[in-house]
């Protein structure tokens, strides 16, 4: 299977005052179209685990057990001959559904017919221990060579039968050894506690409110996973040696903060986990960088972004983009704001607002809680994030678009707040040319 | 026996292809290869193969350079080629330099040389791409270059020079017109001079300048008041020489706000200077300029001198043509690259705020010692 090559375009003021320190630059991350190989052979390539949620709770209404099982073999219909897979039931402990003794299967009419099979027997009853339904996943990953490993897990309900600890022990086992779409279905589950593991796991969050959309849910998130041809893409950050580096963030499709997750090469190297990359797929990243000052008329180069993945032979770097720092004495060049790192600066800060103001709202910290949300629908409206502003609106009243002037709705549905939540880091992007 | 342009006064064999080629000869009548090419300050697109800075500090540990350029352990530009060019062509020599406030080399210069049955003939051309228009260090590269081709072929032909003056400042023009794009239009300053026995013609468009620098003035005691800097040069047919020595001069004239306020006497020559609009030219080569006037004067000068071409980079700290010649003659009579290390120098170390191009002509032609 040929890598996939990579562009990395950095857009950014270079320009920097007498003094200035601070760089800050929008890279925009995409894999060449090369149509994906078709039906990799059974040993390499692709691995997925359904994860299905089948405590007490999924029982009550009896739509969601039964919707989770049409939308499981949904999502196994899709995926590809040749393909490893595996579907787990999930209670306080965690067992094997398909294959039944455990391990993976490989994808073919009949081992697809036999899984199909052996989800219709699942039945509710029992309690939630999501770290227990990870480590599960992890073992049956290990079980293949598999090197693109994804697993879609299913929730209705808080993770109630074991500690916050074990659930985090278990999420930081799992790291990098696969990506993990999260969905809750219903209203009863949390939000938090789904967003630690798909972020950690390099996947979304969010929420199937209706038990009746989760077959075509499931069945878009498969059909994605099929779709990534790449394991293990890190973005690799070089920068001078006596630069800080700020932050490194994901900043579309969905905000990510990756600072804290730099495996360090060498002093002036880290590389940051993406995941796992489709064909012509495309991510922007905002980098910044703090370097030391420059007189007026040096350039440096503040960062060095690129792509690498593992392969037999080594890290393979593919692709890279500089990022550029210039000094100049003229005012009109370094005071130029460039209007994509201003874009998703607002970004940023519109997700966090949300989530601010959403878990001040939950405490009862009213006046925190009007403030942030007004806030986050100025910054939703100037960027034109025109889903966030329709979410927004359905848990405050809007008095003044322009200046943030909001009321707190007095009844909101849960699953509208839940939306919000969940939906509050997905960005909206802004194109270098329309700039 | 090697002439002063490095050239042998006999026929010689042709460097490429090893036939006897003529004194004269422009190009092998064997192979076509050019036996005396112009010289530009492209540069090639390398850079130092070390960081300055990092070798300089013992501290700082060893590390390389990446392809692109830049230090890997500092992340600093280490110079370009282009960053600092230095050109001897025996008859004349110049250096193109970036100064220390730009993050590159923005001015070009191209030198030549001929030998034609009337004699030597030295070729400079000096360019000065404007750094509010898009990739004004190619501007000023592709007018330098398509210019000294063109005055190069009159001068082997023998042709008139004003007139190859005007044909080749407009084929820069064209140059850059064929450079402008989406991005806008690259634009550049543009000054020439052609030397041959006895006469010099200049030709300019903005504020890239010629100068007479005559020998003896260095030491104070020439005629020009150092208050008369930009004495004007009849364009066209200059004065004829007269019996006593021609003092240092400006040979050419500004196109720039300041100058056309001094010349119609709305401000002093000091205030034009010092106001914030000094720099603003008011004619440029590029495809957004408007029509295209350029100035032709012709020059003979009596008694031994050198001619200066230069970018307002240098000019910029000392404009008196008394001044500039107490800096480059006598050096520039028999080492003109030593005079322009020492004019580049004298800018960078008053301030380096803009690229230094200085090219020297000592006159007349190849009498001093190669």
């Amino acid at each position: 299977m040929t890598q996939p090559a990579f562009t990395v375009d950095v857009d950014h003021n270079q320009y920097l005052p007498e003094g200035g320190r601070d760089v800050s630059a929008i890279a925009t991350v995409t894999s060449d179209g090369t149509p994906a190989v078709t039906a990799a052979e059974p040993g390499v390539g692709s691995a997925e685990i359904i994860i299905v949620d089948c405590s007490g709770s999924m029982d009550v209404p009896h739509t969601k057990i039964s919707q989770a099982r049409a939308a499981t073999a949904a999502a196994v219909d899709v995926v590809r001959d040749g393909v490893w897979f595996a579907v787990i039931a999930g209670t306080s402990f965690a067992k094997p559904v398909y294959p039944p003794a455990g391990g993976m299967a490989v994808a073919s009419p009949q081992t697809r017919a036999d899984a199909k099979r052996a989800v219709n027997g699942l039945r509710a009853g029992g309690g939630t221990a999501i770290g227990k339904w990870l480590q599960l996943a992890y073992q049956t990953f290990g079980s293949t060579p598999a090197t693109l490993r994804h697993a879609i897990l299913l929730t209705d309900g808080r993770n109630q039968h074991e500690t916050p600890e074990e659930l985090a022990a278990a999420i930081s086992a799992c790291e990098g050894n696969f990506t993990c779409d999260c969905r809750g279905v219903g209203t009863d589950w949390e939000v938090g506690e789904l967003r630690k593991v798909s972020t950690a796991l390099l996947g979304t969050v969010d929420i199937v409110p209706d038990p009746a959309g989760l077959a075509a849910d499931f069945e878009a998130m498969m059909r994605t996973a099929m779709s990534k041809q790449v394991a293990d893409v890190a973005l690799r950050v070089w920068t001078p040696q006596q630069a800080d580096i700020r932050f490194v963030k994901q900043v579309a499709p969905t905000v990510e903060d990756l600072s804290g997750r730099r495996t360090p090469g060498s002093p002036q190297v880290g590389d940051y986990p993406t995941g796992a990359w489709g064909p012509g797929e495309s991510r922007d990243y905002h980098v910044g960088i703090r370097v030391a000052p420059g007189f007026v008329g040096q350039e440096m180069l503040a960062a060095r972004i690129s792509l690498v993945v593992s392969s037999p032979g080594g890290p393979q770097v593919l692709g890279q983009g500089l990022v550029r720092a210039i000094w100049t004495d003229d005012e009109a060049l370094s005071t130029k704001i460039n209007p994509r790192v201003a874009h998703y600066t607002g970004q940023a800060e519109l997700a966090s607002a949300i989530q601010e103001g959403l878990e001040a709202r939950k405490q009862g910290d009213e006046g925190t809680a009007t403030a942030r949300l007004g806030r986050a629908v100025v910054l939703a409206k100037e960027s034109g994030n025109e889903d966030t502003a329709r979410l927004l609106a359905k848990v405050v009243d809007v008095v003044d678009e322009a200046t943030g002037t909001v009321r707190l709705k007095k009844k909101v549905a849960d699953e509208d707040e839940m939306a919000l939540d969940t939906r509050s880091t997905k960005t909206v992007r802004v194109r270098k040319e329309h700039a | 026996v090697t002439a002063i342009d490095g050239r042998s006064t006999e026929d010689a064999p042709c460097p490429n292809c090893g036939q006897l080629v003529g004194v004269w000869d422009g190009y092998c009548e064997a192979c076509g290869t050019e036996l005396a090419p112009p010289v530009v300050s492209s540069g090639t697109p390398g850079h130092m193969a070390q960081c300055p800075v990092c070798t300089a500090d013992p501290d700082s540990p060893a590390g390389g350079v990446s392809p692109d350029g830049y230090c890997e352990v500092c992340g600093r530009k280490v110079p370009a080629d282009r960053d600092h060019v230095e050109v001897d062509l025996g008859l004349l020599a110049g250096i193109s330099d970036r100064g220390l406030r730009h993050s590159r080399n923005e001015d070009a210069m191209a030198l030549a040389t001929s030998r034609t049955p009337d004699g030597q003939v030295a070729i400079a051309v000096v360019c000065d791409g404007v750094s509010t228009s898009p990739r004004p260090d190619s501007a000023s590269l592709a007018a330098a270059q398509a210019a000294v081709r063109e005055l190069l072929t009159a001068a082997r032909l023998g042709d008139d020079m004003e007139e190859a003056s005007q044909a080749a400042v407009r084929l820069a023009s064209a140059a850059l017109r064929g450079l402008a794009g989406p991005d806008g239009a690259p634009a550049c300053t543009y000054a020439s001079a052609v030397v041959s026995q006895g006469c010099i013609t200049v030709c300019w468009v903005g504020d890239s300048r010629a100068y007479w620098l005559a020998a003896g003035d260095e030491a104070g005691h020439g005629p020009v008041e150092p208050d008369a800097p930009t004495r004007p040069v009849t364009e066209g047919r200059a004065a004829t020489a007269s019996a006593s020595p021609t003092p240092s001069a400006l040979l050419t004239r500004d196109d720039s706000l300041a100058a056309e306020l001094v010349a119609t006497g709305l401000l002093s020559e000091e205030d034009a200077m010092a106001s914030p609009q000094a720099h603003v030219i008011t004619q440029w080569l590029g495809a957004d300029s408007p029509d295209l006037n350029p100035h032709v004067a012709r020059f003979e000068p009596t008694g031994p001198g050198v001619l200066l071409v230069c970018s307002d980079g240098l000019w910029n700290y000392r404009s008196e043509p008394p001044d500039l010649a107490g800096m480059a003659v006598p050096k520039a009579l028999t080492s003109p690259l030593d005079a322009a290390a020492v004019l580049v120098k004298f800018a960078n170390d008053a301030g380096g705020r803009d690229n230094i191009t200085a090219v020297l002509v000592p006159v007349p032609l190849g009498t001093h010692d190669v």
